[in-house]
């Protein structure tokens, strides 16, 4: 007996191996794009400490060692503190608006009754989010000219009429309106699914006590969006240092650099148009290093706080 | 769907001023592409002042047909759907293929696998690295690197994952026993079961290609090659130039004969291109709900 299950568990094993080897063949094609894709760009970091030429591989014979000499460069060049500036600034008006709209919209979505004009709302939210980012630009271009639909609307509200889109103090306002405008309805839609999940109960308990909207609305809803308020606050914080850069590229002029130019569109800019390929790779991994450090940083105090985060 | 009481209404007149809230939300959304549209419908006149803001002032499809007659257009649309077909199928086998194999009970190695998925979620080369990377492997100035790079997503695997977790194990058990493999278990089984979460992976695949210009612009210098939405961004965004010297010869000479102006033809080009997807996505709704909804589930 226990000899014919000994050969029935090595049969097994041997079918275990087989089936393994056999999932591993489906799985390597991904994997292997995975690896050249994700993996060996990260291994080019090493450029950033390198003097690096194009065509050049990036280790072995005749590679050019710098240490930290670009990131000096770049944390001690003219641009270093209006970029972290605009990044911060821009940034910041986003972590306010943008994660804060959605919650917002989902709870108002909430309180509509009328399940048709709901849905209506809701679909009309989701439309900005598909409109292709240049498109949503090409748009907010046109409507900031002199005689433009917004900078019309500015006039007859008793402001200077002009070119908006080539004003250093409307771009921030335009990046941040326009990011909510196109991200808050989809944003809202995790939101919205979270809040019809909450138990009615605890509704009809707060209207026991007395409880009014608003503060059903502060006692129930909002303490059951908290994990996912959380997270989301926690990924803002760590992308707080590369704004939306495709969306920046779009909107800003020479006229608005001041303003506008952040990190990832400087590093466009050196990187790609003029070829600084090691400059601009230590300036990319700066920022992405300090965004994991801030990462990691919401992600302790949000597990001290209210005992959740992404790890 | 069982109905939820929820908050009950009180005030009455807070109820309307929620009412009206959400209907100048709308309104916010909505109107931007709608003051769009009907610019791009009205007499050339009047479309110049830009002064149409509640029903188009006369109708004409002028713009519509300069825009249709514009070969460069359509060279751009075509390119971009070349790009757009090819990633989402392989999008989806890839997403399959691992999901299906992290899915496997038996996995040897399960922890490195997960391990690998979850580094470049957290960590990636960023842009120039990628750049010589494409460059490198002689995908610059080819259509692959639009395709290649963009044909599988971690994100994706995760979400395919998650619907695979859901179906019942029982059912690959029994098909085992019947003498299924590997193979068949994934072909008899999951992938007919899978066609929900498929569809989900297919419309954000979809959208996203459609919608990506920036990868284009870094690896693609020749406007043969570039997909739609780099010319839009030559045409609708870059103001070197007028649209008249981005279009086709004939039709800028046809559209200066008619006094077409700019602005109506951007508008044109606006409404045109946005199109496919503003007039399918209300019918995709329920797949990217779910696939958002799939997607926020821990493992």
């Amino acid at each position: 007996m226990p000899k014919d299950k000994q050969r029935m568990k090595r049969k097994c094993e041997k079918g275990v191996m087989k089936e393994n080897i056999q999932i591993y063949a489906l799985m390597l094609p991904t994997l292997i794009l995975i690896f050249i894709f994700c993996y060996i760009p990260l291994y080019g970091l090493v450029i950033a400490f390198q003097d690096y030429a194009p065509g050049a591989s990036f280790l072995g014979e005749g590679v050019k060692w710098l240490g930290f000499k670009w990131f000096e460069k770049f944390v001690g060049g003219k641009y270093f503190f209006r970029l972290v500036k605009n990044t911060l600034v821009l940034s910041g008006l986003n972590l306010l608006f943008g994660v804060t709209a959605p919650i917002l919209f989902a709870i108002l979505i909430d309180q509509i009754r009328h399940h048709k004009f709901k849905k209506f709302v809701q679909t009309a939210s989701y439309m900005p989010y598909f409109i292709s980012t240049v498109v949503v630009a090409g748009m907010v271009i046109s409507f900031l000219t002199t005689d433009g639909i917004v900078t019309n609307f500015l006039t007859f509200l008793g402001l200077p009429q002009k070119d908006y889109h080539i004003e250093s103090d409307a771009f921030p306002w335009v990046y941040t309106i326009t990011n909510v405008w196109k991200n808050f309805g989809f944003g809202s839609i995790l939101y919205c699914s979270i809040i019809s999940s909450i138990d009615p109960g605890l509704y009809e308990a707060a209207k026991l006590d007395g409880a009014n909207r608003a503060q059903q609305v502060w006692h129930v809803t909002l303490p059951g969006l908290r994990t996912v308020i959380a997270i989301n606050i926690i990924m803002a914080v760590g992308s707080v240092l590369s704004a939306n850069t495709e969306l920046i590229l779009l909107l800003y002029t020479p006229a608005t650099y001041d303003v506008a130019d952040v990190i990832g569109t400087y590093t466009y800019r050196l990187g790609i148009l003029e070829g600084q390929y090691s400059y601009t790779t230590a300036a990319g991994l700066f920022t992405a290093t300090i965004g994991f450090l801030l990462t990691a940083i919401a992600n302790k105090l949000s597990n001290k706080l209210t005992g959740y985060g992404l790890w | 769907m069982k109905r939820r009481k929820g908050i009950k209404e009180g005030n009455p007149v807070y109820t309307v001023l929620l009412y009206i809230l959400a209907a100048l939300t709308a309104v916010i959304t909505l109107y931007p592409m709608y003051y769009v549209l009907i610019l791009s419908l009205s007499e050339p006149q009047f479309a110049a002042t830009m002064k149409v803001y509640t029903l188009p002032k006369g109708l004409n499809f002028d713009a519509y047909e300069m825009i249709i007659a514009d070969t460069k257009m359509w060279r751009a649309y075509a390119n971009t759907l070349l790009y757009v077909i090819p990633t989402t199928i392989l999008m989806i086998v890839t997403s399959t293929l691992v999901a299906y194999g992290l899915n496997y009970r038996k996995l040897i190695g399960r922890k490195i696998i997960n391990m690998y998925l979850l580094i470049p979620m957290y960590f990636s080369g960023g842009m120039i690295p990628s750049f010589l990377l494409i460059t490198k492997l002689g995908l610059y100035d080819s259509p692959l690197s639009q395709i290649i790079p963009a044909c599988f997503s971690i994100w994706n695997i995760i979400l395919v994952k998650a619907y695979f977790k859901s179906i019942p194990e029982s059912l690959s058990e029994a098909a085992k026993m019947d003498g299924a493999g590997v193979l068949q278990i994934l072909t008899k089984i999951f992938i007919p079961l899978g066609k929900p979460i498929f569809a989900v992976v297919a419309v954000y695949t979809i959208v996203g290609v459609w919608n990506s210009w920036f990868n284009a612009m870094l690896y693609l210098p020749h406007t043969e090659w570039q997909p739609l939405q780099l010319y839009l961004r030559r045409v609708l965004v870059e103001t070197q130039a007028t649209i008249t010297e981005l279009m086709d010869a004939e039709v800028a000479k046809e559209a200066v004969r008619r006094q077409m102006s700019t602005v109506q033809l951007k508008y044109a080009m606006i409404i045109f291109s946005s199109l496919p997807v503003l007039c399918t996505y209300p019918f995709f709704q329920k797949y990217f709900v779910k696939g958002m909804v799939l997607g926020s589930l821990k493992e």
